[in-house]
């Protein structure tokens, strides 16, 4: 071992540290703690473990021929897997969203690459029972651009079902969005699984008026992820979480519930709003149900949690992705692979779902081979751990230092 | 003869200290020898944050900036921040290093103008110019603190 190797093992050495103190100490992770032994009382039926999670998953791997080194990691965002104890049918369904569509006068890479997700999904064989597009059709909610939405999708011919994300709402208020995908919030039932859509981007706090912005104006502080004005926007609301509350009322208690929302039903990265400010009512509410997945868009990245007896799984893009946040990545999560910002088809795409009586599995469709990153160096979430950021400035003031236009 | 010499001793001390009291530098270097005051020291902050800000607008897609600074930093409808919010994983402490996407040994700006001219499909800059010297300010005061890190992948 030369000096070299000896340097690159002290510095490997070094961020392992990092990593483990930056994780270990954040408030996040001490909130969701204090919040999940809060869920899970003494006595209470606890969720599918993570170690069948775990077992199905090396199952599966060594079926597949992965590799015994990287199998023991358990890749739970690759895959995941939970029991389900009830008589299901095995059925697939197939999630889309993300896609950030721009007029095609702007932009057609996005276009190519939602074509690209909505033809595979309509390629599925045996077909999926229906299509969930979990929001963000548009980029700057314009009509043009939820229109030309609406017409890709058109490809998909089985059931299609819609949550609004906050792109597609804040231009007219949720009113071309409704028009063409109807209301923000359903349920149905489905081969023994209740499933739920919640709207999780209408009722932000109206930064707007006393400003006098403009639809635009108030369309581009909502699409700044980093930005200051629109602040929580992302929420559930009061009304709704009673909507849920009813809707779950005479479901039996141990049966499965999926829940699709734009945003991570858990606390995250509030400063990006990946997550809802009352994700503690959210789980009030669901509370007493033991067979929750909640699956969720915003994020455009590979994520899984647990927090009580929910589990979340985060989904990709189509369109781009965004760096993990600086802090609150849950420990669970095997974070997505470093994506090379020159080719625009990395590090994005869609999700096949599979659910059967014992489990619901989750598969990442993206279009390269590698999803995970294990190797500090690939790892797009040990890739930032050297960094300390500070949110924008330019936005805090008012009048603003500069329009947005 | 000797007197001679002492002569042009004296003229080329005299020249010299022309030259250095002449030369563009002399006022900072003079500067420096009084103790700095508050009202310079708000001053020297203002201008550094006036870089901040018009490079946090530039980042973040603002038309307007942009047309000021006669630059295109983007014809995709993309801005830096859609990638990098709060200036995340641009990395500025770990350049000078070897950058796989340009294939050779780069600089901060030579990583902007390649993700200005590729990803964003917008204009190269001058690498010297004001939206630059923005960009880079926006850039490194939004990852202060970080740990220099030079070379690092």
């Amino acid at each position: 071992m030369d000096d070299h190797d000896r340097l690159d093992l002290a510095r490997d050495k070094a961020r392992r540290a990092w990593w483990r103190k930056a994780r270990s100490c954040s408030e996040i992770q001490r909130t969701r703690r204090e919040m999940d032994a809060e869920l899970r009382k003494p006595g209470e039926r606890p969720d599918p473990s993570l170690a069948i999670t775990r077992r199905i998953f090396l199952h599966k791997s060594l079926l597949a021929g992965a590799a015994a080194g990287a199998a023991t990691y358990g890749w739970f965002p690759l895959v995941n897997t939970l029991d389900l104890a009830f008589g299901a049918e095995t059925f697939k369904f197939a999630w889309v969203s993300d896609n950030h569509l721009y007029p095609k006068n702007v932009n057609t890479r996005f276009v190519e690459k939602a074509t690209r997700a909505v033809k595979e999904v309509q390629a599925m064989s045996p077909p999926a029972d229906f299509l969930i597009h979990g929001g963000d059709l548009a980029q700057l909610g314009d009509p043009v651009e939820l229109d030309l939405g609406n017409d890709i999708l058109k490809e998909v011919k089985i059931r299609k079902v819609f949550i609004p994300g906050e792109h597609d709402w804040y231009l007219d208020m949720g009113a071309k969005w409704q028009q063409l995908f109807g209301p923000p919030n359903w349920t149905f039932d489905h081969k023994g699984v209740r499933f739920v859509g919640l709207d999780t981007v209408s009722r932000g706090p109206d930064y707007w008026t006393a400003k006098k912005m403009t639809p635009k104006e108030r369309m581009g502080h909502m699409a700044t992820l980093d930005g200051s004005v629109a602040g929580a926007w992302a929420g559930v609301g009061r009304d709704q979480l009673e909507w849920l509350n009813r809707t779950l009322s005479n479901w039996p208690k141990g049966n499965p519930v999926v829940i699709f929302s734009h945003n991570p039903l858990y606390e995250y990265y509030p400063p990006w709003n990946f997550w809802v400010r009352d994700w503690r009512e959210v789980h009030e509410v669901l509370k007493p149900y033991t067979n929750v997945t909640n699956v969720h868009g915003h994020t455009h990245q590979v994520l899984y949690n647990e927090v009580g007896k929910m589990r979340s799984i985060g989904m990709l893009a189509t369109s781009w992705t965004w760096p993990y946040a600086p802090e609150g990545v849950p420990t669970l999560t095997r974070c997505l692979v470093r994506v090379d910002p020159g080719d625009h088809f990395d590090g994005v795409g869609w999700s096949r779902l599979t659910m059967s009586a014992e489990k619901i599995q989750n598969e990442y469709v993206m279009w390269r081979k590698d999803i995970v990153g294990e190797a500090l160096w690939d790892s797009g979430c040990a890739d930032n751990v050297n960094q300390v950021l500070s949110p924008r400035i330019a936005d805090r003031e008012w009048p603003y230092y500069g329009a947005y236009k | 003869m000797k007197r001679t010499r002492y002569v042009l001793t004296a003229l080329g001390v005299f020249l010299g200290l022309l030259v250095m009291l002449a030369s563009p530098g002399t006022d900072r270097a003079l500067a420096h020898k009084e103790k700095h005051t508050p009202d310079q020291l708000k001053a020297f902050d203002e201008e550094f944050m006036e870089q901040v800000k018009i490079g946090d607008l530039l980042f973040h897609g603002d038309g307007a900036t942009e047309k000021r600074l006669r630059v295109t930093l983007s014809k995709t409808g993309m801005a830096c921040a859609m990638c990098h919010p709060f200036g995340s994983d641009n990395h500025p402490h770990e350049f000078p290093k070897f950058q796989e996407q340009i294939n050779k040994f780069a600089t901060l700006r030579d990583m902007i103008n390649w993700c200005i001219e590729k990803p964003n499909e917008g204009v190269k800059i001058d690498p010297d110019g004001d939206a630059m010297k923005a960009l880079e300010t926006y850039i490194y005061w939004s990852n202060r603190g970080s740990k220099l890190d030079p070379g690092r992948h």
